[in-house]
């Protein structure tokens, strides 16, 4: 009897163990997959131009230091100028599309009005028509109203995001009982005040993980940047990485170029390491009461 | 001092056409309201003078009309028509901060990012107290609940009866001229709840306010309130003191509404004997006692065919009386509950509990009860013929 128990109970051993190197194994791909690219960058970036011109090779090409140097300076791509722009840009539309946004979704759940749900109806319309339909029209206006060249003039339109907005909407009928509202009020705090010190703290896993998707996306943002700003010191990040696709390759130092793109996803990388926790909490936390 | 004066309120909720079929309408049952053509009426003709630091308690079944009255005094709900005023000035159109009163809610509405202390301190803050003032009267405050080894926690970590008491804190902390509490202990075990309602009563003798307290639980009505209101479908059945309405219930309502175990009611006739009134159920006739005589004549009442209700601890194992078998038989502990079938209909009745087996059931008894604990009601309005 026991001895059949203990060899059941052996067999049962193996059965996890293989099962586990199995889901190692497939994880460990997986994470290959993701990693290569990175890894491919990092060992490009540390190699020097005639090194890229010769055979690959998964060496440390000890030019990392000497390839930074190059490419914080040049004096065509203005990296640092970028950077600063690219981060003005994405962190301001960060903040106001969360702000606006999360103050929409209390507006539209906290309110009763006239045509409430009209007005849910059209922003949620919205969400279907796509951006670069809508980009004609405003690129037309900032012409003729003579605004390109204006940084603001990217922060601003990200105010009306119907994404954002839906998600915080949704957070919000999960989280937010009214009659905190309704004691807040009786406290005496003003509507607006109420928005800001008790529900926006409510708010806060779900303000953080839209703070940093659109950080990301606005960082990324190459479509309308590239449409409206012309001039050089105003240009964002991902403008000059695409203007590196038409220089001269057989002049060009790969090494910078490869130096460019790695400072250019440095900050989306920082973010996503720094936050990740919070991303997994914000995208979890509206779903479950508790 | 901080009257508060009803007139007359109305309440109607529009209905969205879309809704019409629905049962709900923001919230609210609209099982037996009415509807006109602007909506569903769900308070209507309350009228309530409320006296300085009086504990005023509406009770009344769910759907009632009782939390929607409140909310109006509070300002969170608009009011329809009717007059509100709080110590004097008219109060219809004043924003709820502004008319200087705290509310208790029922899922306590804590601000879960702030400490116990920031909640209470929170209303100060806002009517820009100085630092020692809110620091003074939140210690003052905490002192009064027992709370001030919890004032650094946040509403999470703390358990129910804490979270109650920390709402209740946040409410008498700046002095409010009236207190609402809506349904505060209904979120509490029962054992908790006898407690925190021994503890109102202690509050309310240390604070001094005025009370505005909004139950379904008659007991918490019967032991809290100076004055009880009971409503129904949206309109006030009686306005009395708790004794009061259990001696002299209103109306049939209120006589089944009030009082553990329900009511007893027997179809009976009302008769005229000599000059004296006698009800005659079942074969048994009871004379009325002489303070329900002097009332039945001052409102000429005649002989009639009435509802009669007896309390089930006024009814009594008699002789003779009316008749009835016993089928359930229930020890409460100090007492026995006897369900009884009499000419077809259930009737309680309770009696002291001998400490033997008390083999009842199955057992013919005989029902008797005094003339001044009989209720007679019109069969037609279903209102006490006392009144």
């Amino acid at each position: 009897m026991t001895i059949a128990n203990s060899s059941r109970s052996r067999k049962a051993k193996v059965q996890l163990f293989i099962l586990r190197v199995l889901a190692y194994l497939f994880i460990g791909i997986l994470v290959a997959m993701c990693l290569f690219f990175f890894i491919m960058l990092l060992l490009m970036s540390s190699k020097s131009n005639s090194q890229l011109q010769g055979a690959f090779s998964l060496k440390w090409g000890g030019h990392f230091l000497e390839n930074l140097h190059n490419a914080w300076n040049d004096a065509s791509t203005n990296i640092p100028r970028g950077m600063v722009n690219s981060f003005i840009v994405a962190m301001s539309s960060a903040l106001i599309t969360t702000y606006f946004s999360a103050l929409t979704a209390y507006g539209i759940h906290v309110y009763e009005f006239r045509f409430k749900r009209a007005i849910f109806t059209f922003i949620m319309a919205i969400m279907m028509i796509p951006s670069q339909v809508s980009a004609v029209g405003f690129i037309q206006l900032a012409y003729k109203f003579g605004l390109t060249n204006k940084l603001w003039l990217l922060i601003l339109p990200g105010m009306a995001a119907p994404v954002v907005f839906f998600y915080m909407k949704q957070y919000l009928e999960s989280v937010l009982p009214l009659e905190m509202v309704e004691a807040a009020r009786i406290d005496g705090s003003s509507e607006f005040r109420i928005f800001n010190e008790v529900v926006l703290p409510i708010m806060k896993p779900a303000v953080a993980v839209q703070m940093i998707f659109s950080f990301v996306s606005s960082w990324n943002n190459y479509f309308m940047p590239s449409l409206l700003l012309t001039k050089p010191e105003k240009r964002t990040v991902p403008i000059m990485i695409a203007m590196l696709r038409s220089a001269d390759y057989s002049k060009f130092d790969m090494g910078k170029v490869f130096m460019f793109i790695l400072l250019a996803i440095l900050p989306v990388m920082l973010v996503y390491a720094v936050l990740s926790k919070s991303i997994i909490k914000g995208v979890t936390s509206g779903s479950v009461k508790g | 001092m901080s009257e508060v004066k009803l007139v007359n309120i109305k309440k109607v909720y529009p209905v969205i056409e879309r809704n019409k079929n629905k049962k709900n309408v923001n919230g609210h049952r609209t099982g037996n309201l009415q509807i006109t053509d602007q909506g569903v009426v769900a308070v209507q003709e309350f009228s309530l003078d409320i006296a300085d630091k009086e504990f005023i308690v509406l009770v009344g079944p769910s759907g009632c009309g009782k939390s929607t009255t409140l909310r109006m005094v509070a300002g969170l709900e608009e009011i329809t028509s009717g007059e509100l005023y709080i110590d004097g000035e008219y109060m219809n159109d004043v924003a709820p901060k502004d008319r200087d009163i705290a509310m208790v809610f029922q899922n306590y509405a804590l601000y879960p990012h702030m400490t116990v202390y920031q909640n209470m301190a929170y209303s100060l803050k806002i009517q820009k107290a100085s630092r020692e003032e809110i620091d003074r009267k939140v210690r003052e405050a905490a002192e009064i609940l027992d709370i001030t080894d919890y004032l650094d926690r946040k509403p999470k970590e703390l358990s129910g009866g804490q979270r109650q008491r920390v709402a209740i804190g946040r409410a008498i902390v700046r002095h409010p001229k009236a207190l609402l509490m809506d349904e505060p202990l209904s979120n509490l075990d029962a054992k908790l709840r006898n407690q925190m309602r021994a503890e109102i009563i202690k509050l309310r003798e240390r604070i001094n306010t005025t009370f505005i307290y909004v139950t379904h639980d008659q007991t918490e009505a019967m032991t809290l309130g100076d004055r009880i209101v009971v409503m129904k479908d949206g309109y006030i059945q009686q306005i009395a003191t708790p004794q009061e309405v259990f001696d002299h219930p209103s109306n049939l309502f209120v006589a089944g509404f009030i009082g553990t175990p329900q009511m007893n009611f027997f179809d009976a006739e009302l008769k005229l004997r000599d000059g004296d009134y006698w009800v005659d159920v079942e074969g048994a006739s009871v004379r009325l006692a002489d303070e329900k005589q002097e009332r039945l004549k001052a409102n000429h009442v005649e002989e009639q065919a009435v509802t009669l209700g007896v309390r089930p601890e006024h009814l009594l194992l008699a002789d003779k009386g009316i008749a009835g078998r016993v089928t359930v038989s229930e020890l409460m502990g100090s007492s026995r509950h006897l369900h009884l079938t009499v000419d077809g209909k259930d009737v309680i009745i309770i009696v002291p509990s001998t400490g033997g087996t008390g083999n009842y059931i199955g057992s013919d008894v005989a029902l008797g009860f005094d003339g001044s604990n009989a209720h007679v009601f019109s069969k037609a309005t279903e209102k006490n013929l006392e009144y």
